[in-house]
């Protein structure tokens, strides 16, 4: 909780300050648009806790909003309850509709996603204009206005609103910093890594939607009060739901003060704008508002608090920079290189323990091509196996049906004698299946430690814990140095790394690598196989495809070659290097001969 | 009748208002300060259109009131018109009301705000700020709220649902001599087309002893009217009720209607609302389909209108003089003599004196008298019906607002 007041500081003196500002202003006209700028910051914030962590555009988010205004002005009318118990009613209609519109819309992604979400408040428009509820009025209070928010200083408008407004950014703030936060995040970045990282992304987008819906739900009955007036285009409107879009956008996206910053500085203008010219060239405030957001999306496409803030980290960084050379050293460094298979000397042999994933007569089809075919290995405990094979011979495929990505057609996966097949990726990285992905996704802005905290969760209890877990992993892998940096300074190599460990900080009990020494120089992809030796000798059993040969043969205790699919050869590193077939698969009939010769 | 003879400029008043000035020059040397008088109308966005006209409307009465000699009350003070645009939307009509109200605080009356939704928010804000407002908007519920300052002067939708039909009845019965009994409807499904055909349906008809022989209802656009219009056709009513909301609906079906020889008035055709009698349907519609074409608004320009409209021509190049251009030039004029009335500048004095004004027949506003109920509802509020007559949509009913015969088929 400390930390969160921390972080809640710098919003609180900007509370104080408009709230300040507020307090000075006696033109009615100029207090409403203090007001409004705060409701559409609330706004954009329910916005940005499901579209700006998760990734999923909402075009609809007016569906709450409207919602929320209609339980309002609907409670008010038929039953007298005063708005003060109509909101929270609102943020729960609200969040209810979110679990609604949720769970059928999030099988969609992208641009589907976004669109489906379009529908529902142009549904509801036209659901509540056949209701017959084309114009509602809140009824006017005059014998005791403060019971039924209709205050006749318009300033305590502004003073709710912004109460309002900073219970929603220390909800979003909680979000943020916690493991619910890390969640969207993750899946934000990618979905596929998130579930691997053994994050239900369903339940966490639903969790998502719902909190968004709620305060969305929240902030539009609070709009009815004070408006007074509720239509069906004024609440469920398409522009309702661009303004959420707009301001999150325009100030920044996936951050508490993007939509603080969007709404302070578009909602004013576009007011004077439209006060300013309105009655002289009618129509003109739209073109210069529209070419005024054009030309901020130009310059700073993720919004303005981005823009600003890597523009202020780089001069901070630029100050400071020479000081802390990032050397990282590893305890134990790299043998030189060698290309040619050499018989392994530097490894001790290493116990063949328990099997550990047992996989048998897999195979998997799409269409006519069979990707996988009858492949059957075991994966002893503490022993590292290699996967093999040339391109296209089925090597991701068949970890994607050891990850629980894509359903086997026949075969079963035995990790630790249980079957795994139809089961979740969260639910594989439960039971101790860690992966990392051929294409990396690190989570760009945050630091190596945050990054790999991400992965730490699924066997993390507390927010501590994870962070122990975290620092723990980066360590293992050799990244302490670097551990601060944002993940968009680091180098592929040191990607790579983070990217092991944060599969490491799940504690999983077999890792499955997927191509991670894709895209390294020679030198460096020694010290990532340094880096899985030393994993391996501290009893984590790991699977590793690559379909390069050389660096892997020192590094793997068991070869397992695919090529067309199915099965070529399989055995220990030295006698699979001489198979004539597995020559053959990778150089061609000519090169079988010459080696033989 | 009074307010006539004030507009016409004569030689008379002007040698009188010469003569004025010759003996009481320090009068005019002094002249009172202008009185301020709002309009907040729509002149951006979707609604633009009808705002500017109902701006023009403003404008016109202004100049007319001014030049014969501003509120006499007032010692000829002038009124000034104080434009602001209410814009698309619910919020920014809000607003735009806050904004008059918060920076023009010494406005006495104001007009506004064209759509229901508007005036409704937009009165939400100057009942508090307790101006005076008229309004030519329909929602019951404007003046259902209890609310003291806002002042409707046309009849209410309620009351226009009631009127409309058995006004057609009479105009049925004058013009042909004989009660139509059979009728057909044609409506697409969107709210305000919907909320007109559903009261007919649930007994409106049966009152006025019509009996529904066709019923059918579309979703905009169309794509194709032909059978619709075939079974228009078949059934032969003596009366078609269409309500189209999207133009390029109202031309396809009024395009086949005249390819099947039903158009021309032989098969008398109605629409309620202004929408098909807008100057911009011409962009989009050949005037010779629109021939005979009746729509019941709930005001227009009348009998004794005519140098307005032809000075709206001049002046504006408007074809003619819609509800929003005539009603608004009669809510300046009926300021106007609040402000007589009440011989002060004084929003609140003038909010009185419209609440107990007594002014008898209306004249820029169809039936009824010139003066508010409890509610702020003109008294006897009554509506008009127009047809579109060579290229023009004429007021042809009640008789004594008329300025042409309808031609109704006489079968």
């Amino acid at each position: 909780m400390p930390m969160l007041l921390r972080s809640l500081a710098p919003t609180l003196i900007a509370a104080a300050v408009y709230a300040c500002l507020a307090l000075f202003v006696t033109n009615s006209y100029y207090q409403l648009t203090l007001t409004l700028v705060l409701v559409w910051a609330s706004f954009g914030l329910s916005w940005n806790v499901l579209s700006g962590y998760t990734g999923l555009v909402s075009f609809g988010h007016a569906a709450f909003f409207g919602l929320g205004a209609y339980t309002t002005a609907l409670g008010q009318i038929y039953f007298d309850i005063t708005p003060w118990l109509l909101i929270p009613a609102a943020a729960v209609v609200g969040g209810v509709a979110g679990l609604l519109v949720g769970f059928p819309t999030f099988r969609l992604r992208g641009h589907y996603f976004a669109l489906a979400m379009l529908a529902y408040p142009l549904a509801l428009l036209y659901v509540f204009e056949w209701l017959g509820y084309q114009e509602l009025t809140l009824p006017i209070k005059r014998d005791n206005p403060f019971a039924y928010m209709q205050f006749s200083d318009p300033r305590i408008y502004t003073l709710v609103a912004l109460v309002m407004l900073l219970g929603i950014v220390a909800i979003t703030r909680a979000v943020e910093s916690s493991r619910f936060g890390m969640a969207l995040l993750a899946i934000k970045q990618n979905e596929a890594a998130a579930e691997a990282a053994g994050i239900d992304t369903l339940a966490w987008k639903l969790r998502s939607i719902a909190l968004s819906g709620a305060i969305a739900g929240a902030v539009g009955a609070f709009y009815a009060v004070v408006l007074l007036v509720v239509t069906p285009p004024s609440v469920f409107g398409m522009l309702v739901s661009a303004q959420a879009l707009t301001v999150s956008m325009f100030g920044g996206v996936g951050t508490v003060w993007g939509p603080l910053i969007g709404a302070a500085v578009l909602i004013p203008v576009s007011e004077i704008l439209h006060a300013e010219l309105g009655a002289r060239i009618p129509g003109i405030q739209g073109v210069i508002f529209g070419m005024a957001i054009i030309t901020v999306i130009l310059v700073a496409p993720e919004g303005v608090f981005w823009k600003v803030r890597d523009r202020w980290m780089k001069r901070r960084a630029g100050a400071a920079a020479l000081p802390t050379a990032d050397v990282v050293t590893l305890p134990e460094h790299v043998i030189p290189f060698v290309a040619a298979p050499v018989k392994s000397t530097a490894r001790p042999e290493r116990p063949q323990g328990r099997v550990l994933l047992s996989v048998k007569g897999l195979s998997k089809s799409f269409g006519g091509l069979k990707a996988v075919q009858n492949v059957g290995f075991d994966i002893h405990e503490g022993m590292i196996l290699g996967i093999i094979g040339p391109n296209g011979a089925g090597k991701t495929t068949l970890f994607n049906l050891l990850n629980g990505f894509s359903l086997p057609d026949t075969g079963e996966v035995l990790f630790d004698g249980q079957n795994m097949v139809g089961r979740k990726p969260h639910e594989l990285c439960q039971a101790g299946v860690g992966r990392t992905f051929q294409v990396m996704r690190p989570f760009l802005r945050m630091s190596v430690r945050d990054n790999v905290r991400v992965g730490a969760y699924v066997r993390a209890a507390s927010e501590d814990e994870a962070r122990s877990f975290a620092n723990d992993a980066v360590e293992r892998v050799g990244l302490t140095a670097v551990a601060d940096k944002v993940a968009a300074e680091l180098t592929t190599k040191e990607l790579r790394l983070m990217e092991l460990a944060r599969a490491l900080a799940g504690k999983p009990w077999l890792l499955l690598l997927d191509e991670t020494l894709a895209g390294l120089g020679h030198g460096e992809a020694e010290e990532v196989v340094a880096v899985v030796q030393r994993l391996a000798r501290e009893g984590v059993t790991i699977a590793i495809i690559e379909h390069t040969m050389q660096s892997m043969v020192r590094l793997v205790d068991r070869f397992l070659v695919l090529d067309h699919g199915a099965v070529l050869a399989d055995g220990d590193p030295a006698s699979v290097t001489r198979n004539p077939r597995v020559i053959e698969a990778y150089l061609g009939k000519k090169w079988v001969n010459r080696a033989q010769a | 009748m009074n307010d006539v003879s004030r507009l016409a400029l004569t030689r008379r008043t002007m040698l009188a208002a010469t003569a004025v000035t010759l003996i009481a020059p320090r009068a005019f040397a002094q002249s009172p300060a202008d009185v301020k008088v709002g309009l907040l109308v729509p002149l951006s966005g979707l609604y633009a259109r009808p705002g500017t006209v109902m701006k023009m409307g403003a404008e016109m009465a202004i100049d007319h009131i001014n030049k014969a000699g501003g509120v006499k009350a007032l010692g000829g003070a002038k009124l000034k018109l104080v434009v602001m645009d209410s814009g698309d939307t619910v919020e920014k009509a809000k607003n735009a009301a806050q904004r008059m109200v918060a920076q023009e605080t010494d406005l006495v009356a104001a007009s506004g705000a064209y759509l229901s939704s508007f005036t409704l928010a937009a009165t939400e804000v100057t009942e508090r700020a307790q101006l005076p407002v008229l309004t030519l908007s329909y929602s019951d519920l404007i003046t259902d709220r209890g609310f003291k300052y806002v002042f409707q002067t046309s009849a209410t939708a309620a009351s226009q649902a009631r009127q409309a039909l058995p006004l057609l009845m009479m105009l049925a019965q004058s013009a042909s001599g004989k009660l139509p009994k059979t009728v057909a409807i044609i409506t697409d499904n969107t709210g305000a087309s919907v909320a007109s055909a559903k009261p007919m349906r649930e007994g409106l008809l049966k009152e006025v002893g019509l009996e529904l022989v066709m019923d059918e209802t579309f979703t905009p656009p169309l794509s194709d009217a032909t059978p619709l219009v075939q079974k228009v056709r078949a059934a032969k009513p003596d009366l078609l009720f269409f309500l189209p909301t999207v133009i390029s609906d109202a031309k396809l079906v009024l395009e086949k209607m005249n390819e099947f020889g039903l158009s021309q008035g032989r098969i008398p055709t109605i629409s309620f609302g202004i929408a098909i009698a807008e100057p911009d349907i011409l962009q989009t519609i050949n005037p010779a389909l629109l021939q005979g074409v009746i729509t019941c608004v709930g005001s227009w320009a009348t009998k004794g209108h005519e140098e307005l409209i032809a000075e709206l021509k001049t002046r504006y190049n408007e074809p003619w003089m819609t509800q929003n251009a005539i009603s608004t030039y009669g809510d300046m004029w009926l300021i106007k003599d609040a402000l007589e009335k009440s011989g002060k500048a004084d929003k609140a004095a003038v909010a009185d004196a419209l609440r107990s004004v007594d002014g008898g027949p209306s004249k820029y506003y169809p039936g009824g008298i010139l003066k508010f109920d409890d509610k702020g509802r003109r008294v006897d509020a009554e509506m008009t019906v127009v047809q579109w007559q060579n290229g023009i949509p004429v007021t042809v009913f009640p008789q004594k607002l008329a300025v042409v015969e309808p031609f109704w088929p006489k079968r």
